[in-house]
């Protein structure tokens, strides 16, 4: 089943889920790695490997957002503060996956230097070259993703207790159903 | 841009200062730009970044029997400066390095022309983003291959030197790029009469 019921993930979210998943777990510390990392010919393709990265999990989380005004996902389950509380984390995540690669684009077109997706595609600069942009966009970026592994945190570590307290959270994302 | 040590060779085996003969006066000279390239070269983490920058005029007069006669009057296009990869020339000519956008000219005028050795030190004013400084030059006159001896209508002149860019503002990239940038200059100039 593609579409998302009352009480199920449909395909395509859960595909979407899991795949955005997977390039966040690579794309965080690679970011990590770049921040404090001395770069040289050997090395200048992290860069743009995380750029590429960063603009594809951008794609996604926006066709994730279009598919969910289309295909509403199920509410949490339970109900009470643990509900009110996952469906804040899962906004909060939702904002910060806009806002990284958003404020990583801006960063990275106020350097002047060409943002390239794979290596050959160029992208278009979203803000005018300036140190001042740069400066404010790459700030935003930083604090953005340290709050989104905050998040996942709590969002991962909430997911494994339900699952584990023995409601299903875990495996209705992993199968669709509980 | 460095050269090859065999061409390096030949130069010195042909370097002119030790045995200039004498002339009345400066004589003028034009460069030869298709043959003429200003290379530089700073350092990337453990690598180099390498490149180019055309010349876009230069006024040259030598005086073959009284050095500090000699004038060297060069602007260079930074608009159309080259890089080895890309990026590398996309961030030097950026509002954070050269800033070609307000700056599209780097020019240097010499002053002090003094022997040094079998070569020379040029003592001028190196111009960029707008800011003058004192540079030192250390420069090699040769005749060009080819040419007989006492042959002095085309030449071959060598310049080398440091600056560090920080001095003229140009700081961007300053934790990935190292500030010394190394230039090495090779003018083949032609006698202008």
């Amino acid at each position: 089943m593609l579409r998302n019921t009352t009480d199920r993930f449909g395909l395509i979210t859960r595909a979407l889920h899991w795949g955005i998943a997977g390039l966040i777990v690579v794309q965080l510390p690679l970011g990590l790695r770049l921040s404090d990392m001395q770069p040289g010919l050997a090395n200048l393709w992290l860069y743009s490997a995380h750029k590429t990265l960063g603009l594809s999990i951008f794609a996604l989380v926006a066709l994730r957002i279009v598919w969910h005004i289309i295909s509403p996902p199920p509410a949490p389950m339970g109900g009470g503060w643990q509900a009110r509380m996952a469906k804040a984390v899962h906004w909060a995540i939702y904002g910060m996956m806009v806002a990284i690669p958003l404020s990583g684009w801006v960063a990275s077109s106020a350097t002047g230097i060409d943002i390239l997706l794979f290596d050959r595609i160029p992208v278009p600069a979203i803000a005018p070259v300036s140190a001042q942009w740069e400066a404010t966009a790459f700030a935003i970026h930083d604090i953005a993703t340290k709050l989104l592994m905050a998040l996942l945190a709590i969002h991962i570590g909430a997911a494994f207790k339900r699952e584990i307290d023995g409601d299903g959270t875990l495996t209705r994302m992993l199968r669709g159903h509980r | 841009m460095r050269l090859s040590a065999p061409i390096a060779a030949l130069l010195a085996a042909l370097s002119l200062w030790p045995a200039l003969p004498a002339r009345a006066a400066p004589v003028a000279y034009a460069l030869q730009a298709e043959s003429s390239t200003v290379g530089f070269e700073t350092d990337f983490g453990p690598d180099h970044i390498t490149g180019t920058m055309p010349i876009k005029s230069a006024r040259l007069l030598i005086d073959f029997d009284k050095l500090s006669n000699c004038t060297i009057d060069v602007a260079l296009d930074v608009a159309h400066a080259t890089a080895s990869f890309p990026f590398a020339a996309q961030a030097m000519k950026g509002p954070k390095v050269l800033d070609a956008a307000a700056f599209p000219e780097m020019t240097f005028r010499s002053g002090t022309i003094a022997r040094a050795g079998d070569g020379a030190t040029v003592d001028g004013m190196l111009t960029l983003r707008g800011v003058t400084r004192p540079v030192r030059l250390a420069a090699s006159i040769y005749r060009q291959q080819g040419s007989a001896t006492g042959d002095l209508s085309h030449l071959t002149v060598l310049l080398t030197g440091r600056v560090n860019r920080s001095d003229y503002g140009a700081t961007g990239w300053a934790d990935m790029v190292g500030d010394e940038v190394r230039l090495t200059i090779t003018a083949r100039i032609a006698r202008a009469d």
